[in-house]
């Protein structure tokens, strides 16, 4: 590449020689050691079976927590994967369909609608914690209003998040309420990119709703398409905060990151096999963020 | 793009739609605007139902229960409160030492965030300039580092290992140093003319003062998104004060709350108050700057610890 390199224009020649690498000095190696370091140290630690005890040895071991995993521990593992697909699957389809739905529905010029825009918006910017206790109030088995209604409806009771059959749904669900505002976001954006002249042809010839939809919106909305759908899957993959706050990844909620949570800082601290865990899921992660990222795009050219 | 661009005569006008229908239109032309003014009304309807019920309701009913006294509650749990009481946010206030810990986390969310900015500004500038050898290969590094694996136990290790584990200058240098936003400001760095440090230098006006002069200045728009969404992702983050931080003195909310609702559980009015305390700085600091949050977010071009609420 022969790219020139650019003189820098400040002090003396001695001096705008060294400037460039003080000024990214502090913050290089501040990100080096509390960033960049301790992300590839977990494929080191991932090697181990250190306990985090003060004074107990590293214990390296290669690849045995790998293969443990996969072997004897693998109904464990197993079960994490499940719940982790489902999981993301769950909240990258609902949340982008109510996303897009929110969008259509909210993406007017008048005021009104900006503060409809605003209170759709308004739980992304709370801590889990905060929503956690809004739904774990809500649900509440014995004094909650959705329990009423629930009972009302079908006669009988839930434990709701403490049930093994709905409590991955309704985390799904409360994942999908806290953030599908910013999703609306990317999709207005998305929504406002498209050229009113398009539209205007296409009145002129006469199009349906539905062909507008399909032939012109559609296709021209798959740039923010292929944002949402990325970042919601990417931000589900390694999610267990809120799961940590709504069930602590009881009752069939453990994703792989809950399970590196709760393994690594859990009633026995296992940083070697936690560390092991945070790997599996670096790689679902990979997997599943670079399949998305090549479907995607090749839509993008199709449509 | 604002949310809320709000023209106060333009939103009663839109809330009831219908007072319109009484005003004397031009002949023939009433039908069509009165089907019209009730399909408006209809979709605003749909909104309201959708923004204030799903949306802004749960919010709403934590704060109703938190007016309740316990027994109230016990007696009547999901209705509208008999007597309104304010004991559960004193009651709250002295059990869950939510003073200390909002000063806390103010601490945690406005000193990194700060120092964050500037170093990360400092860190972008060569890099957007150009002057390494390579400064786009380096550009794309950074931005591919966040896809590596998790670093949240080796940090764990390192913090103690270090001596900034469980204390708060330590935990303040992690957060400021971690950075996660350094390398968004090289792209907004390109745009502002090289003209401007060569006149600079030819002034006699020295890197540093350059920098902090006249650059800061002029980035006023990013680094303004970026404070306000360095903010509330610090002051949402409950995992890292979590693994970091045992020592209840030095806890944050959100910390403190996820103890507080582990040794109060089902006396709900207690446990909303301390929610509603949690949650009131930041519907203030949205209310006042959600321009800039909106901003950050819907341009896309934050797509960092948007949706891992709390992982580092």
């Amino acid at each position: 590449m022969a790219q020139a390199r650019v003189t820098v224009p400040f002090g003396t020649r001695r001096q705008a020689r060294w400037l460039p690498f003080l000024s990214v000095a502090l913050p290089g190696i501040g990100w080096i050691l509390f960033g960049l370091y301790p992300s590839l140290a977990t494929i080191f630690y991932s090697l181990t079976q250190y306990s985090g005890v003060p004074g107990t040895p590293l214990n390296f071991v290669g690849l045995s927590n790998y293969v443990n995993a996969f072997t004897k521990l693998f109904p464990a593992l197993g079960a994490d994967l499940k719940v982790t697909i489902l999981y993301t699957a769950g909240v990258t389809i609902l949340q982008n369909a109510a996303g897009l739905g929110l969008a259509f529905l909210l993406n007017r010029r008048r005021a009104a609608f900006g503060l409809y825009r605003a209170l759709v918006f308004i739980p992304e910017i709370f801590s889990v914690i905060v929503v956690g206790a809004i739904f774990l109030l809500l649900f509440d088995p014995f004094e909650g209003p959705l329990e009423k209604m629930y009972r009302s409806l079908t006669g009988s009771t839930s434990a709701f998040f403490g049930s093994p059959h709905l409590a991955l749904w309704l985390v799904v669900f409360v994942n999908v309420w806290m953030f599908a505002g910013y999703t609306m976001m990317i999709y207005i954006a998305g929504l406002r990119n498209i050229p009113h002249d398009i539209y205007e042809a296409g009145a002129v010839d006469g199009v349906g709703r539905w062909t507008r939809f399909r032939r012109i919106t559609w296709p021209l909305l798959a740039p923010a398409t292929t944002v949402n759908v990325f970042l919601t899957a990417m931000g589900s993959i390694g999610q267990y905060a809120l799961i940590l706050v709504l069930t602590d990844g009881q009752f069939g909620t453990r994703t792989i990151g809950m399970d590196m949570f709760t393994t690594a800082f859990g009633s026995s601290t296992q940083l070697g096999y936690g560390s092991m865990l945070a790997m599996i899921q670096f790689f679902l992660t990979l997997l599943i963020g670079g399949g998305l990222l090549l479907v995607l795009r090749r839509r993008e050219v199709q449509l | 793009m604002s949310l809320t661009s709000v023209d106060p005569r333009t939103r009663a006008e839109n809330s009831t739609p219908d007072r319109r229908v009484g005003r004397p239109l031009p002949r023939g032309r009433r039908g069509r605007l009165g089907a019209r003014l009730a399909r408006l009304s209809l979709l605003h309807v749909v909104c309201i139902v959708l923004a204030v019920g799903v949306f802004a309701g749960p919010l709403l009913y934590l704060l109703l229960q938190s007016f309740k006294t316990y027994t109230g509650f016990l007696q009547n749990s999901t209705g509208w409160p008999s007597t309104f009481t304010l004991a559960n946010y004193a009651a709250a206030w002295s059990q869950g030492d939510f003073g200390r810990q909002l000063i806390n986390s103010f601490i945690y969310s406005a000193v990194p965030d700060v120092i964050t900015l500037i170093l990360g500004v400092f860190l972008a500038f060569p890099i957007a300039r150009g002057w390494f050898a390579h400064s786009n290969l380096w550009y794309g590094f950074f931005l591919f580092s966040g896809f590596l694996p998790g670093a949240l136990i080796p940090l764990f290790i390192e913090a103690k290992a270090l001596h900034v584990y469980n204390n708060m200058p330590g935990f303040l240098l992690i957060l400021s140093l971690q950075g996660a936003g350094f390398f968004f400001f090289v792209g907004y760095l390109k745009g502002i003319p090289r003209e401007r440090e060569e006149a600079a230098a030819m002034d006699g006006c020295g890197y540093v003062r350059f920098i902090l002069t006249i650059i800061l200045p002029d980035m006023k728009p990013a680094l303004a998104a970026f404070a306000v969404f360095g903010f509330v992702a610090q002051w949402n983050n409950l995992i890292l004060p979590l693994v970091l931080l045992p020592n209840q003195n030095l806890w944050p909310v959100t910390r403190g709350l996820y103890g507080f609702y582990g040794g109060h559980t089902q006396n709900w009015p207690l446990i909303a108050a301390g929610t509603v305390i949690v949650a009131i700085p930041l519907v203030i600091v949205f209310a006042i700057l959600q321009r800039y949050l909106v901003a950050g977010v819907s341009g896309g071009a934050l797509g960092i610890g948007v949706n891992d609420a709390g992982t580092p």
